[in-house]
């Protein structure tokens, strides 16, 4: 009897674990239809909401496919006509006339003229305190197609700007949408069906104007693990997805089944010191040092399977600011002996014999803020606690999330910070290369958080944003990279490559060095013209 | 003690994994005699290697040795999890010796705390306790101690009450004994073999959580190379690095199946009376 009931308790469980098995396949198991109408996108995100103005999920609204902006940036990062067929400044280069194409048109049929892009960029101006920190107008007017914007100053970026997600031309005139859950009406190839944070449906833009729209529907899938994204992809869940890890490359190698588009991205992996008072690294030597210490090569061709390039300048060889020359003046490239030597100059020894160099009792320890939302991050912190300990530095490792990085910089909790970030903006580096280095007195510049201070770098900056002559902008920018390199406020591990792979059931998935823009109508069914 | 003894001595089941336990507690003492290389020692030019004659188990991402990581991981694993399991079992089973002898407001106070901490979801709260800690080995024990001595006390107060009735007590308490000797030599001996077998049979699933929360982030910290920890950075080379992932699980599976294999056989010898 009791033998019975255990093998029928044992059939039972088989039987349930058949059907819990079957239930966990059946998302993935569904055929293809013969047409490909729909395009399947996996992606990672950040936006809770698609209203453009505010935070930066201006930024999601755009690589939807759901808006555009006067001004787009090609793949050298200059401005080219997107909305706006051309510009010009005046003389005294306080007068900007924005020309916008003449069938522009807004996916609910409204034209897009030159007064709905002027309500668009006063709107823009009203929600977002970032946008008077890109530039200040002094008065917006229409004329026809014609935008006609006059700054306070003459502003040397201004198309640049326009470009920036921030500034996405939406149809003010309709009042009926909740942004937040639709997202405004705007002139792109998609528009939103449904939205929510993991999973947005688009539909095409009937009224497109810039020719056919490839795919009737859209879908967005949020997969931010980026092992699940790889698998997604594999399976044919998703026919494309964006940053597949460089651990998870390889496997797409495989020509007759995926398509790798990798580029140079725009972006630097940039550790922030701490000079303060009384933190080890206010000494140059120290920093050289643990600069020195760090094999950067090998981080990039190996840890990271050659998806980095190793750093040095500040900005990336991806954009044109001499990066080569830049590259050659680098005194800390690896060099362990040298890293020694330094630490021993600035007064460091290993008195007490742990391994870890010391200086009036206390120990060289640094810590070493990260967060673990980009792969690429805690590896490139782990490999710098291990070389770093070669030469006698303790490196305290504190991973954190990635909400609260900027307050702990701006606050200077830190020794070490580490992040990837974003070089150019607006198309031009001028943003970033201030960012975390101009002196910050009274609070003029709160994100730099280290207390490092350059009257020098300072004066240079000063003259950067008057400059309106490209060549004389880059010349002054190669000199602030310079300084940089040579203080060492900030250092660069690396700089990624970013891509987009996608299966054969698609054409034309190509990743653009400007992070703004994922789905495009180029992307289009396999076969397809 | 003698019990034991004798149940290695006549329970072969008992002795085997006996045997086994102290095979695992061998290897995490001797970690350093019979790793081949430094765990913590990154050559990075030979990241990801596959297993080889020259690396047992391969290397991982900074180009460690994947075996001695796992030896040394048994010390980690092992100890933390041995460590946990002392905290929670004396804590434990002392608040509720207490709650169950003394009885009125000392056992309302004692067990309505524990009733609070059973009516949130065991991982959920020791996630939420060391995410508000931060993550290190040590808090991690902390945050499962806290949702995990309930269970101790809650049997020890059970025993407490039903051994507090039987005649010896009373005779005992009607001579005139202090409440402290009657505890030491009346209570604890009569309830201890059930709270260790349930302690023995305990470390396995400790051994879970434990490496569930390093897993998560919120344990173990790198470089350690703690077991839950590795699987986790493991994870991100699954397809490509499998043998990251792969050794740490059978670590962890096997060491889990000798811990829980070992309780139960000590249950038999100590508590004859559950046998079949």
């Amino acid at each position: 009897m009791k033998k019975i009931v255990k093998t029928t308790a044992a059939a039972a469980m088989i039987g349930l674990l058949a059907l819990a098995v079957a239930g966990c396949g059946g998302g993935g198991g569904d055929k293809k239809p013969a047409a490909k109408d729909t395009l399947k996108f996996g992606m990672t995100n950040f936006d809770d909401s698609l209203e453009p103005t505010e935070n930066y999920f201006g930024w999601s609204v755009m690589r939807y496919g759901l808006g555009e902006c006067l001004v787009k940036f090609d793949k050298q990062m200059k401005s080219t006509p997107w909305l706006a067929e051309n510009w010009k400044v005046s003389d005294d280069k306080l007068t900007w006339t924005f020309k916008i194409r003449d069938n522009a048109v807004y996916s609910n049929g409204n034209k897009v003229t030159g007064e709905a892009a002027k309500k668009s960029i006063e709107r823009t101006f009203a929600k977002a305190a970032r946008a008077k920190a890109m530039f200040e107008y002094e008065s917006i007017t229409s004329d026809g197609q014609n935008v006609i914007i006059k700054t306070k100053v003459p502003v040397a970026t201004l198309p640049g700007m326009l470009g920036d997600p921030l500034f996405i031309i939406i149809d003010t005139s309709v009042t009926d949408r909740d942004y937040a859950k639709q997202g405004p009406i705007c002139t792109g190839p998609y528009m939103v069906k449904s939205y929510s944070k993991e999973k947005t449906s688009m539909e095409a833009n009937p009224h497109y104007w810039d020719g056919a729209v490839p795919f009737k529907n859209l879908e967005l899938n949020a997969i931010n693990d980026t092992n699940t994204r790889a698998m997604a992809l594999q399976s044919g869940e998703i026919d494309a997805a964006v940053n597949i890890a460089s651990g998870d490359l390889q496997l797409f190698q495989d020509k007759k089944k995926f398509y790798i588009s990798e580029i140079a991205s725009l972006r630097d992996v940039l550790a922030r010191t701490n000079l303060r008072e009384g933190k080890p690294l206010s000494d140059l030597r120290v920093r050289q040092a643990l600069v020195s210490s760090l094999d950067r090569e090998t981080y990039a061709k190996v840890l990271l399977k050659g998806t980095f390039i190793a750093g040095g300048p500040y900005l990336p060889p991806s954009v044109d600011y001499g990066f080569d020359e830049i590259k050659k003046l680098d005194q800390n490239q690896y060099n362990v002996e040298r890293a020694k030597k330094l630490l021993e100059e600035a007064g460091w020894k290993d008195t007490n014999g742990d391994g870890i160099l010391d200086k009036d009792g206390q120990n060289l320890e640094l810590d070493f803020v990260y967060y673990s939302g980009r792969a690429e991050l805690p590896l490139y912190a782990e490999a710098t606690q291990a070389d770093a300990a070669k030469v006698g530095f303790k490196i305290n490792l504190k991973n954190v999330d990635y909400n609260v990085i900027d307050g702990m910089g701006q606050r200077g909790e830190y020794d070490l910070m580490i992040s990837n970030i974003l070089t150019l903006q607006a198309g031009d580096p001028e943003v970033f290369i201030n960012q975390y280095v101009r002196s910050n007195i009274d609070g003029s510049n709160p994100q730099n958080g280290s207390g490092y201070s350059n009257p020098k770098f300072d004066a240079l900056g000063d003259e950067l944003i008057k400059e309106f002559d490209p060549a004389k902008r880059r010349a002054l920018v190669i000199e602030m990279e310079k300084i940089i390199l040579e203080d060492i406020p900030n250092f660069v591990f690396g700089y990624p490559q970013t891509n987009m792979v996608s299966n054969l059931s698609i054409t034309g998935a190509e990743i653009q060095p400007c992070d703004y823009y994922w789905i495009t109508k180029d992307i289009k069914p396999a076969g397809a013209k | 003690m003698e019990t034991i003894i004798k149940g290695l001595k006549t329970n072969r089941a008992f002795a085997l994994f006996s045997g086994l336990v102290a095979l695992l507690l061998l290897i995490a003492i001797m970690a350093p005699v019979i790793s081949p290389y430094d765990p913590l020692e990154a050559i990075m030019k030979n990241a990801y290697l596959p297993p080889s004659a020259e690396h047992l188990f391969g290397t991982d991402k900074l180009g460690r040795d994947n075996f001695s990581r796992i030896l040394y991981g048994a010390r980690y694993s092992i100890s933390s999890v041995l460590m946990l399991v002392a905290i929670i079992f004396v804590v434990g089973t002392t608040l509720g010796i207490l709650a169950g002898y003394f009885g009125g407001k000392v056992d309302i106070v004692i067990m309505r705390f524990s009733d609070m901490m059973i009516s949130f979801p065991g991982m959920i709260l020791a996630i939420a306790v060391a995410g508000v800690l931060g993550g290190s080995l040590f808090n991690a024990i902390i945050a499962l101690t806290i949702v995990s001595w309930t269970k101790y006390a809650r049997l020890a107060r059970s025993m407490v009450l039903k051994i507090k009735k039987r005649d010896f007590v009373e005779a005992a308490v009607v001579n005139g004994g202090k409440a402290v000797h009657i505890l030491w030599t009346h209570i604890v001996p009569n309830i201890l073999p059930l709270m260790v077998i349930t302690a023995a049979s305990d470390i396995g699933a400790m051994m879970m959580e434990m490496a569930g929360l390093s897993f998560l982030g919120f344990g173990s910290q790198p470089p350690a190379p703690e077991w839950g920890l590795m699987l986790n950075e493991g994870r991100q080379q699954m397809q490509t690095a499998p043998w990251l992932m792969i050794f740490p699980g059978i670590a962890i599976f096997i060491t889990v199946v000798i811990f829980n294999l070992w309780g139960d056989a000590l249950r038999d010898v100590l508590d004859p009376r559950q046998e079949n």
